[in-house]
């Protein structure tokens, strides 16, 4: 049987290759991701086995997983550190991230989005998590350290003159020392500044305070037991981990970072293996109907239903070995390439081989047969059911399992779909969001398997402006012929498409959202000043554009990370005036009174999680931990306050750091904005990252990034189109061998090669479009749903860019256009004369 | 309803229509393959079909009967020689306009799988007016519809026809864009009795009364019978000709040219 099968692959090269294509696409998704994780951990492992410190010391943050200014904590704490037996060093350090270093032409050096680290010089050498390679240890706020890649990099040599920009204040020093990278912790590897520790509290933090404390032990000391000591003495306030405890953390908080970047690839290996399934659904199908004589005969001469099945199964094992073999190929290439372009571009993540691991490999293998295997075995059934007596007559078909059971089923989803919609319309907010997804991957499978019934009928709507020339009716009959196989084809693109315009739909509702917004928000504002890497920015600039002419008014933002409840949320500080000038706000109820008193006013969304209404109050963790506050008012939803809003007087007392992150500008009378800009700019040649726009621009840059997510999504989704239109060339092409015969006749009385052509075309142009307008259909619908139930969350208004989703059906034609050359040239080529006489 | 019931009026047509033959095949060869595994299915062959003649052609197997009626038709090319199609010569012409010629000027019928699946048996009569873009005859449609006595199935598809029901669609497509000759190539070869009756009835009665050109391949002395002439082949080569064929005549004379067959 297995003979049989391999012979069979060999003789139907076509198909083969084809099938294996769907499945090397969605494997080589699976290898990838997966070796790119193994080979990122291994790297990190790496690293962090490198650590310094026996013990580590940290403050515990009140605030996960935050950015901005780090935590704390006092000196007192490192004098009783080292006061505890068994410690022989307690060396405070100070890390800081959010520091930009720049190259002498001014500008600042690529980190590639990668955090930027000044540290304190430390004390102790053993426990110093960098070495000093060359010159002398930096001393005062004249001096600065650098490590020797970033030196090099930027083209610095000692006693240079180094600019970098802080959180807090821009600083030009000399270069005096040239040190390692840091080799352990969340620095490892990324650009590194130095300063003596003093000079790094003041230039880096703006304040006294450590980030951590490196222990040394006394030789025998028991780590464990040194730990536990140390932790009893400083308290619950602070993290006291061993080597090995820092490792672990640090592999699991770079996990979950790089980690995201698998799952996006594993979720398009998901759907590419999906796209793929119908593929191979399909084409085992047509082979099986094609060979049902072959396979009779196979019964009548004494092979069992089992070795029937088994023989169509034993082929679809081969093209999921060969497709898995070549995938997890492609996927190491794919793992590597994004392995060279990380180390290429920040030297962030120490190099490691890469690692392909036999689970990889036996993921891979396993995944592959398993999707051919399955998406060939209803077709393999098929065959075992084929009486012997269909080898003997002429035609013999299979019969065809009623469609009713599967209508049945597809009517129910569809129904369910709606059941959902209704729920996660009422449910609203990113619930709502996730309940309208489920809702709409339930209406696309419904419709995978109603549309055998309605695709007759989409078609002949569809195909009606092409007239009702022979060629024209012919294609289309073609398409109308097998509704099982057409709606599978259609659906691998519909799919695909869904997906595509509903993230054109939700890209271009996003964009239209934050134009309204920005718009609706500006307010009397004339200028926005702003900062990228770092993002927030002294409060000396807010100073400086105050003394400029022509400026009627600065106001400052400061924006910080905390909790409300258990809630992650931003908490802004506005001055006096603010909510009434630059920023317009809208109150669903309260006032803004209370800003002055102490009290926050919070957004409606926020308002609802937490449950709370004016005149009640919040809990809200900053980094000096938990503090109570009465809601003075509720904020109907806007896009730049989405965030607990307090006086800047309160933000400070909240140990909020002394680093503005935006400022409204008013300009006065007088003075075009055009020149209050270039004045403003002028007056800051120090800052070479605060950026002052107008509102259009501001606007252009807070859209930048749902373009690049859009672009990245939507240049994997077209991955997934690829395998649509692979299986559409598949069919096409399989349909023209079984059809063979029927060509040969029609070229026989008179069709010519345009005609034939023409013909096909006009199959897979109803097929594409079918699949494309389904597809658009659900996308858009989708979209839509998800979009109404974000209203409250930023996505306020909806925006369906008509041109762009015309252009992809215009698209889809041209695909199916294409998507029919290949198979129309083999049928053209056919001899008219063996093409009647094949059976 | 053999031939030959009204002699005076075949004599005249015959007299009339064979100075310019509908076909004619001028020293025709077909070789297939090279070297040792040459084969020459066709030698020199030269014959003429007559204008509003129904000519049938047998031999056994292997004789270049189908080959012949390929070559006549424009599906096959001759390795040597000429086949004419009226005034055309169809051995130099490119395959569009080969395609195109069979189109217009010649009606097939197959002995198998005549008809588009996807078509209904009007739009399967039409499929060669349709796919040259001309508005078809609609009295001379519905002649040969009448004649082929399927009025009430037209918007059937051919799954939901009888075989004989399909060659008799079949032959009212072949009629239906009036060609210069029909090629029938085993046209009864899948059929009973009765309905290889109807088809053959319905052939005759084309050329009888519609003067239309019939050439028949077939290996069964009865439908031979239905033409006006019979050519005998065999191992490429025309051995014998027959006109006013009878079964039995038919059937003579295939024993004479091969004893090994059988009464």
């Amino acid at each position: 049987m297995l003979k049989i099968a391999l012979r069979s692959v060999l003789a139907h090269r076509l198909r083969f290759v084809l099938c294996t294509v769907a499945v090397v696409l969605g494997i080589a998704f699976v290898g990838g991701a997966m070796v790119f994780t193994d080979t990122l951990s291994t790297a990190l492992k790496k690293q962090y086995a490198g650590s310094t410190a026996d013990i580590t010391i940290t403050p515990v943050d009140p605030v996960e997983a935050r950015t901005g200014p780090p935590a704390t904590l006092a000196a007192a704490v490192v004098g009783q550190v080292a006061a505890v037996p068994g410690v022989a060093d307690a060396d405070a350090q100070l890390l800081v991230s959010d520091v930009q270093i720049r190259k002498p032409d001014g500008t600042p050096i690529d980190t590639y989005g990668l955090p930027t680290y000044g540290a304190g010089w430390p004390h102790a050498v053993r426990t110093s998590p960098f070495r000093l390679l060359d010159g002398k240890q930096p001393w005062g706020t004249a001096e600065l350290g650098l490590d020797e890649s970033t030196a090099s990099k930027a083209g610095y040599s000692i006693g240079d003159q180094v600019r970098i920009v802080t959180a807090t204040q821009p600083v030009t020093a000399t270069l005096t020392a040239i040190t390692t990278a840091a080799q352990a912790g969340p620095a490892a590897g990324a650009p590194l500044v130095t300063f003596d520790p003093a000079t790094a509290q003041l230039v880096l933090l703006g304040k006294p305070g450590w980030t951590s404390i490196a222990v040394a032990l006394k030789p025998g000391a028991d780590t464990d037991q040194v730990r536990a000591a140390i932790a009893k003495t400083v308290g619950d306030a602070f993290k006291v981990r061993t080597a090995a405890q820092v490792e672990a953390d640090g592999e699991s908080a770079l996990d979950t970072t790089f980690g995201g970047f698998s799952s996006i690839l594993l979720m398009f290996a998901g759907l590419a293996l999906f796209v793929g399934a119908f593929l191979i659904v399909n084409t085992f199908a047509m082979q099986v109907a094609q060979r049902s004589r072959e396979l009779a005969m196979l019964r009548a001469i004494g092979a069992s239903r089992g070795q029937v099945i088994g023989t169509v199964l034993a082929e679809a094992v081969v093209i999921g070995l060969i497709g898995s073999t070549l995938g997890l190929l492609l996927g190491i290439g794919v793992a590597a390439g994004i392995t060279f372009g990380y180390e290429e571009l920040g030297a962030a993540i120490p190099s490691a081989g890469l690692q392909i691991t036999p689970a990889t490999i036996i993921a891979c293998y396993v995944i592959g047969a398993l999707l051919t295997v399955g998406a060939a075995y209803p077709a393999a059934r098929r065959a075992g059911r084929l009486p012997p007596m269909a080898a003997l007559r002429d035609g013999a078909t299979i019969p065809e399992r009623s469609l009713l059971v599967r209508l049945l089923a597809g009517a129910f989803l569809l129904l369910m779909a709606l059941v959902l919609y209704l729920i996660g319309d009422y449910a609203s907010g990113m619930p709502g969001a996730v309940l309208i997804g489920l809702s709409s991957a339930m209406a696309l499978l419904g419709i995978v398997m109603t549309s055998p019934l309605v695709s007759r009928y989409v078609v002949r709507g569809l195909m009606a402006p092409f007239g009702h020339k022979a060629p024209v009716t012919l294609g289309r009959r073609n398409a109308e012929r097998n509704p099982r196989r057409t709606s599978a084809t259609a659906s691998a693109l519909m799919i695909s498409v869904a997906l595509i315009s509903g993230l054109v739909v939700i890209g271009a509702s996003a964009k239209a959202s934050i134009d309204a917004n920005v718009a609706a928000a500006i307010g009397t504002s004339d200028l926005v000043v702003s900062s990228s890497d770092p993002d927030t920015f002294s409060p000396q600039v807010a100073d400086r554009i105050r003394q400029v002419s022509g400026i009627a008014g600065v106001h400052q933002v400061r924006q910080q990370d905390g909790k409300a409840g258990d809630l992650p949320v931003k908490v802004t500080g506005v001055g006096d005036g603010t909510l009434s000038g630059p920023i317009t706000v809208g109150l669903d109820s309260g006032s803004l009174d209370g800003l002055a008193t102490g009290q926050a006013v919070v957004p409606r969304t926020m308002a609802k999680s937490l449950h709370v209404s004016a005149g009640q109050s919040i809990t809200l963790t900053t980094t000096t931990g938990k503090h109570s506050l009465t809601v003075a008012g509720i904020l109907t939803p806007n896009r730049q306050l989405n965030a607990v809003v307090i006086s800047l007087a309160t933000y400070e007392k909240l140990g909020g750091a002394p680093a503005d992150s935006l400022l409204y500008v008013d300009v006065a009378e007088g003075t075009s904005t055009a020149q209050a800009s270039t004045a403003i700019l002028d007056g800051l040649k120090d800052y070479p990252s605060i950026q002052v726009r107008d509102q259009q621009a501001y606007a252009a840059q807070a859209r930048g990034p749902v373009d690049a997510v859009t672009t990245v999504i939507g240049m994997l989704l077209a991955l997934a189109i690829l395998i649509a239109i692979l299986g559409i060339v598949n069919t096409l092409a399989l349909g023209v061998v079984e059809r063979t015969r029927e060509i040969g006749l029609l070229r026989a009385i008179g069709m010519d090669r345009p005609q034939l052509r023409r013909m096909l075309r006009v199959e897979s142009i109803a097929v594409t479009l079918l699949g494309a307008l389904l597809g658009l259909a659900v996308g858009v619908l989708t979209a839509a749903a998800i979009q109404n139930v974000l209203v409250d969350d930023g996505l306020s208004e909806l925006d369906i860019p008509v041109l762009q989703l015309l252009g992809a059906v215009l698209v889809s034609g041209v695909i199916g256009v294409l998507a029919a050359v290949w198979p129309s040239r083999r049928a053209a080529r056919l001899n008219v004369l063996q093409a009647i006489a094949t059976e | 309803m053999t031939g030959g019931e009204e002699p005076s009026l075949d004599t005249v047509r015959r007299m009339t229509v064979e100075q310019t033959p509908a076909v004619r095949a001028i020293g025709v060869t077909k070789r297939y393959g090279v070297g040792q595994t040459q084969v020459d299915a066709l030698v020199e062959l030269t014959a003429d079909f007559g204008k509003g003649r129904f000519t049938a052609i047998m031999g056994p197997s292997g004789s270049g009967k189908s080959t012949l009626l390929h070559c006549l038709a424009g599906l096959d090319q001759p390795t040597a020689g000429q086949v004419w199609v009226g005034d055309v010569e169809l051995s130099r012409l490119p395959e569009k306009q080969l395609t195109h010629l069979r189109r217009d000027r010649i009606g097939f019928v197959f002995q198998a799988f005549n008809l588009v699946p996807t078509l209904t048996a009007y739009e399967n009569i039409t499929l060669p007016l349709d796919l040259a873009g001309r508005t078809p005859d609609r009295e001379w449609l519905r002649t040969v519809i009448d004649t082929i006595g399927l009025t009430d199935r037209l918007k059937h598809k051919p799954s939901e026809l009888s075989g004989g029901q399909q060659q008799r669609v079949a032959c009212a497509r072949a009629l239906a864009s009036r060609p210069e000759v029909v090629f029938a190539d085993e046209p009864t070869g899948n059929l009973d009795s009765q309905s290889s009756a109807d088809v053959l009835g319905f052939l005759h009665r084309s050329v009888r009364e519609f003067g239309q050109t019939v050439v028949m391949v077939t290996h069964d002395p009865t439908a031979a019978s239905y033409a006006d002439r019979v050519l005998f082949l065999a191992d490429g080569r025309l051995r014998s000709e027959l006109l006013d064929p009878t079964a039995e005549t038919v059937l003579d004379t295939m024993k004479s040219l091969d004893p090994a067959v059988a009464g």
